[in-house]
């Protein structure tokens, strides 16, 4: 609790050292680097050197002024809130859908970025991040408080901590606090919490994310999105266009015959899914999915996709990174900027 | 005055053979420097060395490379690069561009060389190699899929093969100097090798191969320079006609051609001896110095048969012409040099190369058309049926001359002035809008349709890589790579730059650096931020070559390129003003933003020396022509009616320039100092007479009929002979020599208009106390 009351105090300190930065106002800021989108009655997307760009319409992008520039990885809208979060472990808050912003923390110190976030209310949320950051708010972000997720850690490596918790507790903090993997993604639905980190971590949480449940998955590599298709199947993506899916509790490799790391599952119907990911790359995909034996050391340039999957490269092969629906169209972020589609 | 021309008389008349043998020698000995001319050109010359801009750029070339590269794009006529013949001789280019004398070895850079390499990430983290592995064998068809595939992972489509995949790119960088001698490096040879070497044995009915860069651009200008030689031939035959229809006679024709070309071979013999080259760009002084010999042997055949008419013998006839002669004459061509000499406030080599050789070259024409010629001509026998024939055509022109003489009448005088400043305002309104610069797409120098301008389309519509580049150079203390605060001032200086309009992209270690630390982090592009940790930005860095040129050994110097839409000087302006404005936000006392490298850098150094020039070069020479004028005529309203006429045409060719969208540049620059330099003359002929006339106290308009008769004929002659000895430029096949001949064609006939019916017109008001009764 001390902690996090400091990280308190530094946060609201060096938010007004903060306040001297501004984003740059760009005639370019659609083709940035754009890292995330959200879509309710109205779109917020978020990118590299502190851009937010919001539409009501999804065809006309108006970038706002915006206290950071610092790169924000993940905004999420709840109602009339919304917050983007990034670099420098920000988190930036707007009540009026995008139009003004302030800054809720701001700890360049850390040297640790945000990857996502997500709200269950106007004021419950959290943000996650590298090394297994994880912030809470129970107030609308006014304040933030630290956690540590230890069950987020590989079997081994858990047992290992438990041994050195007993020996000494402050090596055990230090150990904690660098041994965590990346959490890239937490998605929740119908009160349970999916979570996708680095080195094969999928998990999810029935409270909220106070207590986790690792995912067996027979797979090292990490994992960027995971997202519930239907009560009884998960997808998950992630390094080199890995595509697993899980249906009554067991995981399963779907072959792609990608080799671009997948950034973010789009759900185009009941019947379609798309992987987005490096390298421009959409991996379409019909239900039910195709399940295969996992060969890691298959040769990719002789791989025949699992029936029912379609690879396509956009023209620029930009990274895509996420995309929402949004009045007909799919708009999509890419590291070349806005790209509007349709994935539907 | 006159006592200095008398003596000068006798001594040179009473030694007629001694005279004719001294020159005889002369030319002999310079004639012989003259066979050993070279054709010179240089890269160095043709920028403005002590601008600041150039300063920068000369201080980081050891380790940046400088502007003055070649790109080879070696191209599979049937769209696919991945088949044996193609990879066989992109290799055969790629070792034989290596070897050409004057490469700089370690900066060849092809599909083949061991630095072009390919990264991917894995589950472990990097896995790499070359994009064409050691055992690579072109007959192996699996062998070119892996090579296909690696230049997909190495992310060099665009770059080192043309998005179209029809072709690849070999680049190198040159030298200054030759390793072999040490000398400056023979960018003519350099360009001829490539031609042979690299075209001659690889281009055939499966392959094309497409070179640009500096030296091969210049090689095609000098090979293009060579039609000059037949351009000088037709001139010469023109101008042999002309002579003679006006002056009738197989001899008179013959002697002021032969002073000319005596002109010719001094100045060339003079130079070789001077230790200086021809450069491309400056061959057309030569013509130049042709035309303006033979306008000024007219002068002078002209006042030889004037005297000779009065039927006293050839040789008083010409010390007659020689005496009156002289002084106009040799103000005129005076005028001419120093004309030509201002060019050499102009801090661009090549400028000052063409200031010397013009100089010098009119300079000599003093001696051979206003001494040597005389004397010629004293040695012929000038018949009574000659002298006849000559008094017959003065009669029937004195009816032209009455017509022409009305431009002194007030009536027309009037009319003449309203047009007059109509014209100016104009042409000064429009002068305004002249573009500084080059205008077009490509070598400016060459046209739209070479072979050069064709090959810089096609790369630069297959790759996507630009040849139009400037670099700011990011001068800061050693090791600075490694401070998050420098790469961020980059980082951010950088995205403000590229929103700069008419900044197409743009790189520097800042921003590869968040592209390899997104790699570190499994190539998830939320990483794709500059690392506050130094450890980690070090990793980052480390990962990127000297040979990048991003950086150079200790990265105190770091370059932010910045690719452009095009060439145009508004868009570099603009680019220039822009990183002028945002560097204040960055710059500390260890950190400068200093402009400029790349080859629009250079252009951008070029442009501003250009338009910093234009002012003061047109002050000093109308400064010389105005001084020149109040010395010999030592009134002020002669000289007035002198500078106005010619100060009206030579902003009218500035509207020209708009209008035929002619930037003003290093070759057209000294174009308006020429004209003004030789526009003159006809102006000093005129009033030479007019302004004695008028001191006997003749009225304006008798003043004015009697220069017509005196010296009408050879400036309408002068004119045209002129205007006609540079107009067969316009069917150069190098650009800049076609704009050259239009401006200079253009200058020389609107100045003859302006001497023989603007100056008049002004003389009746500037005199308005001398007029004739009703006039």
């Amino acid at each position: 609790m001390n902690k996090a009351f400091a990280a308190c105090i530094a946060a609201s300190v060096l938010s007004v050292n903060a306040m001297a930065e501004q984003a740059f106002m760009a005639p370019l800021v659609k083709e940035s680097v754009l890292l995330d989108v959200d879509a309710s009655e109205y779109v917020v997307i978020v990118g590299e050197r502190g851009h937010i760009l919001i539409s009501s319409d999804g065809e006309t992008f108006e970038q706002v002024e915006v206290p950071t520039k610092s790169t924000l990885t993940a905004t999420t809208i709840q109602g009339d809130n919304v917050w983007a979060v990034g670099h420098d472990a920000v988190i930036l808050h707007s009540a009026d859908r995008g139009k003004t912003w302030e800054i809720q923390n701001f700890e360049p110190d850390l040297q640790r970025p945000f990857l996502d976030v997500v709200f269950f209310s106007a004021h419950e949320g959290i943000a996650v991040g590298a090394y297994g950051l994880f912030y809470r708010t129970a107030d609308g972000g006014a304040t933030w408080q630290s956690e540590r997720h230890a069950s987020l850690l590989a079997p081994m490596d858990r047992e290992y901590l438990e041994d050195i918790k007993e020996q000494d507790p402050d090596f055990y903090q230090q150990e904690l606090n660098s041994i965590l993997p990346h959490i890239n993604r937490v998605t929740p639905q119908d009160g349970i919490l999916y979570l996708a980190g680095e080195a094969g971590l999928l998990a999810y949480s029935e409270n909220g994310g106070r207590e986790w449940e690792r995912y067996e998955v027979d797979y090292t590599g990490s994992f960027f999105d995971i997202r519930p298709l239907d009560a009884d199947t998960l997808l998950a993506v992630g390094l080199r266009g890995n595509m697993f899916v899980m249906r009554d509790g067991v995981w399963e490799y779907v072959n792609t015959c990608s080799t671009s790391t997948l950034n973010s599952v789009f759900v185009a119907s009941d019947e379609r899914v798309v992987a987005m990911g490096n390298n421009g790359m959409l991996v379409s995909a019909q239900r039910p999915l195709p399940v295969s034996e996992h060969d890691p050391y298959a040769s990719t340039s002789r791989c025949e996709p699992a029936k029912g999957i379609k690879t396509r490269q956009v023209d620029d092969k930009a990274a895509l990174l996420n995309a929402v629906q949004f009045k007909g169209n799919t708009i999509a972020v890419s590291a070349n900027g806005i790209k509007i589609m349709n994935l539907k | 005055m006159s006592r200095i021309t008398q003596v000068i008389e006798k001594i040179v008349f009473s030694n007629r053979k001694l005279v004719v043998a001294v020159f005889a020698i002369a030319t002999l000995f310079l004639g012989y420097q003259a066979s050993q001319m070279r054709l010179d050109a240089g890269f160095e010359k043709n920028i403005p060395l002590n601008h600041e801009y150039m300063q920068t750029y000369m201080e980081h070339r050891k380790d940046f490379g400088g502007a003055n590269n070649i790109l080879v794009s070696v191209c599979d006529k049937n769209g696919n690069i991945y088949n044996q013949n193609f990879f066989d001789t992109l290799k055969n280019v790629h070792d034989q561009l290596f070897f050409i004398n004057g490469v700089d070895r370690s900066l060849v850079v092809s599909l083949f060389s061991p630095s072009t390499r390919f990264t991917e990430i894995v589950e472990g983290g990097f896995a790499g190699g070359p994009v064409i592995p050691a055992d690579f064998d072109s007959s192996n068809q699996r062998a070119l899929d892996l090579v296909a595939a690696n230049v997909e992972k190495a992310n060099i489509v665009g770059r080192q093969v043309s998005s179209d995949y029809s072709c690849a790119m070999v680049t190198a960088q040159l030298l200054e100097l030759d390793p072999q001698t040490g000398e400056p490096l023979d960018t003519l040879a350099f360009a001829a090798e490539l031609e042979e070497q690299l075209r001659g044995q690889y281009e055939n009915d499966d392959i094309s191969i497409h070179i640009i860069g500096f030296a091969k651009m210049i090689g095609d200008v000098a090979d293009g320079a060579k039609d000059v030689v037949f351009f000088f031939a037709i001139a010469i035959a023109i101008t042999a006609i002309m002579v003679f229809f006006f002056c009738r006679s197989i001899m008179l024709t013959v002697l002021p051609l032969l002073c000319s070309v005596i002109a010719v071979v001094w100045q060339l013999g003079l130079l070789t001896s001077l230790g200086f080259g021809m450069d491309p760009m400056s061959i057309l002084v030569p013509f130049l110095v042709f035309a303006i010999g033979v306008s000024h042997g007219v002068q002078m055949i002209n006042a030889v048969e004037k005297q000779a008419v009065k039927g006293i013998g050839a040789k008083r006839a010409a010390m007659g012409a020689f005496r009156n002669l002289l002084v106009p004459g040799g103000i005129a061509l005076l005028s001419d040099t120093v004309g030509f000499m201002t060019l050499l406030v102009i801090d661009i080599g090549i400028i000052r190369e063409l200031a010397i050789t013009a100089s010098l070259g009119v300079a000599v024409i003093i001696l051979t058309n206003l001494l040597l010629l005389p004397v010629l001509m004293s040695f012929l026998k000038l018949d009574e049926d000659y002298v006849n024939k000559f008094d017959g055509k003065e009669r029937k022109s004195e009816a032209f001359w009455n017509v022409i003489a009305a431009c002194s009448r007030k009536g027309p005088a009037s009319i003449i002035l309203v047009v007059t400043a109509i014209l100016f305002v104009f042409g000064y309104y429009q002068s305004h809008q002249m573009k500084i610069g080059d205008l077009h797409a490509g070598a400016p120098a060459l046209h739209e349709s070479s072979r050069y301008n064709q090959d810089t389309f096609l790369i630069t519509d297959k790759y996507e890589v630009t040849v139009d580049y400037i670099s700011v150079l990011v001068e800061t203390t050693p090791e600075a790579c490694t401070s998050y605060s420098v790469m961020n001032a980059m980082d951010d200086f950088q995205w403000k730059m590229e929103n700069v309009k008419g900044v197409q992209s743009s790189v520097s270690l800042a921003s590869v650096a968040k592209v390899v630390n997104a790699g570190y982090n499994e190539g998830n592009v939320k990483w794709q931020v500059l690392p506050r940790n130094q450890q980690t930005l070090v990793q980052a860095i480390s990962r990127v070559p000297t040979s990048s040129g991003l950086l150079n050994g200790n990265c105190s110097v770091m370059p932010i390129i910045l690719f452009m839409e095009d060439h145009k000087a508004e868009t570099i302006s603009r680019v220039v003003d822009a990183v002028k404005a945002y560097r204040t936000d960055y710059e500390t006392d260890d950190m400068k933003f200093s402009l400029a490298s790349g080859p629009v850098g250079v252009m951008a150094a070029t442009n501003e020396a250009v338009k910093a020039a234009q002012t003061p070069m047109m002050m000093y020479v109308f400064g010389a022509v105005i001084a020149l004028c109040l010395i010999s005529f030592r009134s002020i309203r002669a000289t007035l009616v002198v500078v106005i006429p010619l100060y009206v045409v030579s902003v009218l060719a500035q509207a020209l320039m708009t209008y035929l969208q002619i930037g003003l540049t290093v070759s057209t620059l000294p174009v308006i100092a020429l004209g003004v330099g030789i526009g003159v003359d006809y102006g000093i002929y005129i009033l030479s007479t007019k302004s004695l006339e008028l001191k006997q106290g003749a009225t304006v308009q008798q003043a004015y009929l009697c220069a017509l008769r005196e010296r009408g004929s050879a400036v309408l002659f002068t004119g045209i002979t002129l205007a006609i000895g540079v107009s067969t430029w316009v069917f150069s096949s190098l650009k800049f020599q076609m704009d050259m001949g239009i401006l200079l064609t253009f200058m020389f006939v609107v100045n003859m208009l302006g001497a023989i019916i603007v100056l008049p017109a002004l003389a009746r008001f500037l005199w308005w106390k001398r007029n004739d009764q009703g006039a």
